[in-house]
């Protein structure tokens, strides 16, 4: 089931039992953010939060933690929502080999509706803006698609960005927002400034749930987002033509914000409370000039709350981070059976492996700080046996603390790139990475006393499905 | 608005960004200095200069001494 836009995915969200509608009135600030900090904190599989009557707006429509639970996670993908997380990962890495699915270009979209431009494009006309967190700064959009093209490649289809970015609101028509120097549109910034012009760009909000997915994906600079969307779809992903900067925007987003990032000019920006945890900010980052905004009638607000994880961007940006890190290790190891990095977007990651011959895991430990995403993350590399399964703490504790010699297994390597965004980072940016090889030694690797593990009873798996089938009928 | 000053940086001019559109509820004001962004309806640890945390507060040093992130390159010449 492959959704064209962010409605339709809310009405399957709420036959499933998915998405939960608030009827009180709330206030903007602090209940919104409140609650969506909450959906992180009753355990697993919250639901969707809806609000539509929220102090002092006419016909505010906000929608909160849409990605936010496995289940609502597998329901975008247009799995069962009981899908299991690893289960989830593999069938998303097993897509991923679909990739590019060329988009459908449609000219129908829905946010053609309504437009508003020059002096009249005004931010707070059209979306019920509010604040996440006590320290940040102002309002942002914290989960818009960015599409950007590199200014010396502009019909090159493959280098046009989609990625998804922290965005402040600094006036009626104006934002700031942060570029990571590693990121495309960084990139596309770069080139335009050398060149002293402003670079057009397009903010997309409120889009389909595989856009978001794909948006705060680690991808290669060349591989079009939306190509990846139709992959991960498993159907061309519909795509419309932004009538100012003629980019190419989702056909079913709510909103779509115009403008030019302004060459050669930066803003005091921040704080925010960022992924990590922890706020950053209080720099001066590019700002963006909105010269038209387009949208849906009665558009819906998509906003994300981030903090202290786990929130709604670990399980957006959770299985996404996995899969690359899993495909690159497996194109050279393919003993590689699993990859978890879904820890503060993969500052920590566990690996599980077959091993080759002694100190394997190790190698492929190191080899995983050096793929493309793990150079600025992967801070943390547990490596664990073939029949651990990453995605299971109790097991990954269990081999980590049974399996491992401090004295041999874990290993510090110093002066290692990382996200500046890392607060543990000194200067930013810098860090030690820890690779704890949790496998058991395989020869000629000869140490300890590993002969004789206890596996589970052959008839366990059986005996799995029997309790499974009872649990099921008793709940009935 | 002569009365209002920033929470986080105590500035005195103080911008009217958004009214809410149901009349009267709240306002939206920015200020002028650290551009500093708050709804008149928030908990007064966000709105009120002596309820805002002092991690949070900005000096003029602080906002002086803000890094340019990414630095401007150089323009490109010759082309
Ligand atoms: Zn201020």
């Amino acid at each position: 089931m492959a959704y064209d836009d962010l409605r339709g995915f809310l009405d399957t969200l709420e036959r499933e039992g998915r998405l939960l509608r608030v009827p009180d009135e709330v206030l903007p600030e602090p209940d919104l953010a409140a609650a969506a900090n909450a959906a992180g904190r009753i355990g697993e599989g919250a639901p969707a939060l809806w609000f539509d009557n929220v102090t002092g707006f006419t016909g505010a429509r906000i929608v909160l933690n849409v990605h936010g639970s496995w289940p609502n996670h597998a329901l975008a993908l247009g799995l069962p929502k009981d899908t299991p997380i690893r289960e989830q990962v593999e069938e998303f890495a097993r897509r991923w080999d679909d990739f590019p699915v060329a988009p459908e270009r449609r000219e129908d979209a829905p946010w053609r509706e309504n437009t508003v431009e020059g002096p009249d494009a005004d931010l707070f006309q059209v979306l019920p803006l509010f604040r996440l967190n006590d320290g940040d700064g102002g309002f942002y959009l914290d989960k818009a698609a960015v599409v950007s093209r590199d200014p010396d490649a502009p019909d090159d289809f493959g280098r046009q960005n989609v990625g998804i970015y922290r965005i402040e609101v600094m006036g009626r028509n104006r934002l700031a927002f942060q570029p990571v120097p590693v990121h495309d549109v960084a990139i596309h910034l770069r080139k335009a400034e050398e060149r002293g012009e402003d670079l057009p760009i397009a903010i997309t909000l409120g889009n389909d749930p595989v856009i978001s997915i794909v948006a705060g994906m680690p991808m290669a600079y060349d591989q079009s987002e939306y190509a990846m969307a139709g992959a991960l779809r498993g159907a061309p992903a519909p795509i419309a033509t932004a009538p100012l900067t003629g980019f190419d925007v989702p056909w079913g987003s709510e909103v779509v914000v115009e403008g030019v990032i302004e060459g050669r000019r930066r803003e005091l920006e921040g704080p925010f409370g960022e992924f990590t945890g922890h706020y950053s900010g209080g720099r001066r980052m590019p700002v963006i000039r909105v010269d038209r905004v387009s949208y849906r009638t009665d558009p819906i607000f998509e906003s994300l709350y981030l903090g202290m994880p786990w929130t709604e961007i670990d399980y957006l940006v959770g299985p996404n981070t996995c899969v690359p890190v899993l495909k690159q290790l497996r194109a050279e190891f393919p003993e590689v059976q699993a990859v978890n990095a879904m820890y503060t977007h993969g500052l920590l990651g566990i690996i599980s492996t077959r091993k080759r011959y002694g100190g394997f895991a190790k190698a492929v430990g190191m080899r995983a700080m050096t793929t493309p995403h793990g150079l600025g993350y992967l801070k943390v590399v547990i490596v664990v046996d073939e029949d651990v399964d990453p995605f299971d703490l109790r097991q990954v504790m269990w081999a980590v603390s049974a399996k491992v010699d401090p004295a041999v297994d874990v290993i510090t390597v110093p002066g290692l790139p990382v996200v500046p965004l890392d607060p543990a980072s000194s200067p930013p940016g810098m860090i030690a990475k820890l690779l704890v090889d949790a496998t058991t030694p395989v020869f000629p690797d000869d140490r300890g006393h590993f002969g004789s593990p206890v596996r589970d009873l052959p008839e366990t798996g059986e005996w799995v499905r029997r309790l499974q089938a009872l649990r099921s009928e008793g709940v009935r | 608005m002569s009365t209002v000053i920033c929470p986080r940086c105590a500035y005195e001019t103080v911008d009217h960004v958004a009214t809410s559109p149901v009349p009267g509820v709240w306002d939206v004001l920015q200020c002028g200095r650290c551009l500093y962004m708050w709804r008149t309806t928030e908990p007064e640890r966000r709105t009120r200069r002596d309820a805002y945390p002092e991690a949070f507060r900005l000096t003029p040093e602080d906002i002086a001494a803000a890094q340019e992130v990414p630095a401007i390159p150089p323009l490109r010449t010759g082309r």
